[in-house]
């Protein structure tokens, strides 16, 4: 028996599949997003949050550059909240560098991507920051910072708004079929284990990397290949637009200035599975190499942490029917290809292009629903919801003082004081029965993303597990250790230095003052602190480890 | 030459490391004084290394709250992993004052040198006008200082002016130049005259170079443009001396300035090597005796003093050397008042926005001069000495007046 029943169900909550369920919302199809994390939990958040103005790709991928540019004019418009518009410099660094530049600027031109030559010097000025190897610069206006998680929760609250439904935590272990229809999915709630059912009409494939696994609990094959790509966050922007090398894109060439931030990234490497990611040394030094070559203060800031994501590669070489295909990222009509009606999957592509892509797989579904509403997303804004970027990145400024004989209440204390996170920043999302673990709550407030990697916030936000949600003393600690940890799968990888300094004083608090791992164990003893756990360290299948 | 035979007393000021060194410890917070006594301030580490994360150079710069900041440096001398605090907040005030412009008072505040030759130009009318509550209320009404804070006293004869008078010595066995500064040049000549008559005493030729201000004053009221002005001046017309001879000062701010800041929070070219052969005063005369060249035949000063020691001094990272020297003086019987911060913090407890909060964060130190009822307060630094007499009516001195009474001065 279906517990529930829809129009379209949207399997993954990342920048697709957030895009897809409001473009549904928007025609007027009902809708349910099942998600087996957190919102942006998969690759879109672990992206490098680079809105592509299209001059990476303009040389190589003409067709993928005009998309970029296309939507990035579009997001500008309708996503204005979820954008840095920092603008960015291509930098030629070696000879080889400037052999490319004349087919870099003819890319530009035919892609139609604004692009203007400016002298080192004054690039220097701009970006004092900029090293000096930099041999030549362009300027690339619509280059951006696009915070991959603030998109995709812009995209779901309005779709909620218009009737959709999210569900996260929630993992598609099975389907049900009616002969070669699809009739709806079978769900397992990740933290309690329950299992429950939906009945739809039709499932929206969305999982990026993991849509071959997905299409598999239906006998049909999707060939993504799992492009692990490893990024290293710095403490601070260093610049303050983005910068790219100008050359044939590869590793550690771009620098992405994200809020208070700097992230650089990445490299390009199958992986077994898309859960597999291990982070080499080599990888994280690589970054930091090529960074330096582009600008200054690389080698020296503080490497926070590092972090991997898995690019959903689609192998376009076996697809031939049944697609509508660009070859930035591919609408797979399940039923015109392997005869399984009723499903539809949509791989590859950007967060950058996440809009298009939803459009075009909606409007085939839409198509086979027989509803006719033309797509509105690119005209209609994603309502402004309260922390647009402009409001993160000024925060100190949003502090203020009270005035002294002013009578106004003392300064709120703050939560998280590296990213400036007050209690009513986070208040909210306290409330929000959405937000499951204190790891949801670092993505909506960034609460824990500064230097000391939540050495300090976390007992603050654990605290507030207990005053805002009823959990007892242990469950509240089990919530901090199981947020610690994820902290520290990327601080582990960056130890030198400051951070390996800050990660002695985060140790010495938790587990001197608040004999953190004894407290564990003590705590261990009685079952019921197990729940709620974080799913943290999902079991991996055994042939993928191989 | 004097660097041969001395070993400074301790290194003074430790290596200084980038924001990235922010270990997000709190210990400076813990020992903020504003951040102890009022709720309105965010404290050293929000201000310092935390906003520093957020400050771009292309945006124009946030300064709310960082006027809160005395200027103490208590954060940076207590931050284990020596990052300069100060130096980004300064930094980010200097640059929120270019982009908004400057305000009467930041321009008056710190161009201690206008004032002070305006004020001992014309040193009787001023000091009444200083003390008129007519004036006191229109300085408090348009200026901003409070109607409340007595201001220093001007004296007609310079110390500038004096010294030119002043009979060289006949025989030393060393030079040494003196940093007198604006205090004493303009305020407390008496002090500069005691300072030249001990170091004559032990064989020292006084020699006394033309200066600018320190700059200290526009440091702290949002121009570090100005003080690194002034600092440039006062380097190119000290350097050429710190190869011959050591440069002492009785300023406590004014010597960490030449010291220290110059190099680190200005970046003036060529200022490490004048910092490197500048000391306080109280340090020198001990460095002095460790060499066994202080004249120790003092005649007894029988007085019961207190010694506080200047949030500026400890920046000096030298101890109290003032302690120290006047143990050596028979009849002397010297305390610490071990209660932190006296609150003026030079020019800023004199602010009409601040008064208050000043003489909240100098009450614990008024309370426990008052209960112990000694002859004298001593510190070597101006501003505690006025703030000590004004909170807690005691009368103050630099502690070198102590030695010049051993000496025979008066
Ligand atoms: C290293 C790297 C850097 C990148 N940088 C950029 C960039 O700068 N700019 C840019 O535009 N693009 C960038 N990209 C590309 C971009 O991140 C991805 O193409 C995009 O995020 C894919 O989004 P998605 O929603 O398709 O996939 P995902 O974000 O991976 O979403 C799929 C979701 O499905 C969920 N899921 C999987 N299985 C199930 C199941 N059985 N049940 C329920 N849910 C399930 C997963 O948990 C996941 O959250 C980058 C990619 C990588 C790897
Ligand atoms: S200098 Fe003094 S007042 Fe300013 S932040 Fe540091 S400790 Fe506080
Ligand atoms: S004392 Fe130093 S390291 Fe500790 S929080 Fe303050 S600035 Fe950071």
């Amino acid at each position: 028996m279906p517990d529930l029943s829809t129009g379209v169900v949207v399997i993954g909550g990342g920048s697709t599949g957030a895009g897809v369920l409001r473009d549904l919302a928007m025609r007027g199809i009902d809708a349910v997003l099942v998600e087996k994390g957190d919102l942006a939990s998969g690759t879109t958040g672990r992206s490098h949050g680079l809105l592509h103005s299209g001059g990476r790709y303009c040389v190589n991928d003409l067709q993928a550059a005009i998309e970029c540019v296309e939507e990035g004019r579009i997001l500008r418009k309708i996503a204005r909240t979820t954008i840095e518009d920092t603008g960015g410099y291509f930098v030629s660094v070696t000879d080889e560098d400037r052999e490319w530049e004349p087919r870099f600027v003819e890319g530009c031109r035919q892609a139609g991507i604004t692009c203007e030559r400016i002298s080192v010097e004054e690039a220097r000025r701009r970006e004092p920051a900029l090293s000096r190897h930099v041999r030549t610069a362009f300027w690339l206006p619509e280059d951006g910072h696009l915070d991959p998680f603030f998109l995709v929760l812009a995209n779901t609250e309005s779709a909620r708004r218009r009737g959709a439904r999210v569900m996260t935590y929630t993992e598609v272990v099975g389907f049900s079929r009616a002969g070669d229809r699809v009739t709806g999915v079978r769900l397992r709630d990740v933290m309690s284990g329950a299992e429950t059912a939906i009945a739809c009409q039709a499932v929206i494939n969305a999982t990026g990397a993991w849509s071959g696994l997905v299409a598999r609990l239906l006998g049909v094959e999707v060939r993504v290949v799992p492009v692990k790509g490893v990024m290293v966050v710095l403490s601070h922007r260093l610049a303050h637009a983005a910068i790219n090398r100008c050359h044939k894109p590869g590793d550690g060439d771009i620098v992405v200035p994200a809020l208070s931030v700097a992230i650089l990234g990445t490299t390009s490497a199958k992986v077994p599975h898309p859960e597999v990611l291990p982070i080499e040394w080599d990888e994280v030094r690589r970054m930091i190499e090529e960074g330096a070559l582009m600008l200054d203060g690389v080698t020296t800031a503080r490497a926070m942490r590092a972090y991997a994501g898995v690019r959903p590669l689609y192998d376009l070489g076996a697809e031939a029917e049944g697609r509508e295909m660009s070859r930035n990222f591919a609408v797979i009509d399940h039923e015109v290809r392997d005869g399984v009606k009723g499903l539809t999957s949509i791989v590859g592509g950007k967060v950058t292009t996440y809009r298009l892509m939803a459009e075009r797989v909606v409007d085939l579904v839409a198509r086979r629903l027989g509803v006719g509403n033309p797509c509105t997303t690119a005209d209609v804004p994603i309502s402004d919801h309260d922390d647009s970027l402009d409001q993160l990145r000024h925060r100190p400024a949003q502090l203020g003082v009270p005035k002294p004989h002013s009578g106004e209440h003392p300064l709120e204390p703050l939560l998280c004081e590296c990213e400036m996170v007050r209690p009513r920043d986070a208040a909210p999302w306290f409330a929000d029965p959405a937000v499951r673990t204190l790891e949801d709550v670092r993505r909506r407030t960034r609460a824990g993303m500064g230097p000391c990697q939540a050495a300090i916030c976390s007992y603050r936000l654990a605290a507030r597990l207990v005053t805002d949600r009823g959990l007892d003393g242990s469950q509240a600690t089990r919530a901090m250790a199981d947020f610690l940890e994820t902290r520290w799968r990327g601080v582990r990888h960056v130890f030198w230095g400051s951070q390996l300094r800050q990660a002695q004083v985060g140790t010495g608090l938790q587990m001197e003052l608040f004999n953190l791992d004894r407290q564990l164990a003590i705590d261990g003893d009685r079952p019921e602190t197990r729940e709620p756990r974080l799913p943290s360290r999902r079991p991996v299948p055994a042939e993928a480890r191989g | 030459m004097m660097t041969e035979d001395f070993e400074p007393v301790t290194d003074t000021v430790e290596e200084q490391a980038p924001v990235e060194a922010c270990t997000k410890c709190t210990a400076c917070n813990t020992v903020c004084p504003v951040a102890r006594n009022t709720e309105i301030f965010r404290g050293p580490k929000l201000l310092g290394p935390e906003s520093e994360r957020f400050r771009i150079p292309q945006e124009p710069s946030v300064v709310a709250g960082l006027d809160l900041c005395s200027g103490c440096k208590l954060c940076e001398v207590t931050c284990p992993s020596q990052v300069s605090i100060q130096t980004y907040i300064r930094r980010a005030q200097n640059k929120g004052a270019r982009e908004r412009g400057r305000t009467l008072r930041d321009f008056l505040l710190g161009h201690t040198r206008l004032l002070g030759t305006f004020g001992s130009l014309t040193a009787p009318l001023a000091n009444l006008g200083n003390r008129n509550p007519l004036l006191r209320w229109f300085m408090e009404r348009f200026v901003g200082i409070h109607r409340k804070r007595p201001l220093p006293r001007y004296q007609f004869l310079t110390f500038e002016r004096w010294h030119r008078r002043h009979p060289r010595p006949v025989r030393a066995r060393r030079k040494v130049a003196y940093f007198y500064g604006c205090w004493v040049n303009y305020n407390e000549r008496r002090l500069g005259e005691m300072v030249v008559a001990i170091l004559e005493r032990n064989g020292i030729e006084v020699v006394v170079p033309r200066q600018q201000c320190c700059g200290i004053p526009a440091v702290v009221n949002s121009n570090t443009d100005l003080a690194r002005k002034y600092g440039v001046q006062n380097v190119r017309l000290l350097a050429p001396l710190a190869g011959e001879m050591d440069i002492v000062a009785s300023s406590t701010s004014c010597g960490l300035m030449l010291k220290h800041d110059y190099s680190h929070l200005l970046d003036i070219p060529g200022a490490e090597p004048l910092g490197a052969r500048t000391y306080d005063i109280c340090e020198y005369l001990w460095m002095l005796h460790e060499a066994k060249e202080l004249d120790l035949d003092f005649q007894p000063v029988p007085m019961r003093v207190l010694y506080h020691a200047p949030c500026h001094l400890k920046s000096h990272g030298i101890g109290y050397p003032a302690m120290r020297l006047l143990r050596l003086v028979p009849g002397v019987k010297v305390e610490e008042v071990d209660e932190g911060c006296c609150g003026i913090s030079g020019t800023f407890g004199v602010k009409v926005e601040k008064y208050d909060l000043s003489m909240k964060i100098g009450s614990r130190l008024f309370a426990a001069v008052k209960a112990a009822g000694s002859d004298a307060v001593l510190a070597d630094c101006e501003t505690c000495r006025m703030q000590v007499e004004h909170g807690a009516g005691a009368s103050s001195a630099h502690p070198v007046e102590i030695l010049a009474r051993a000496y025979g001065y008066r």
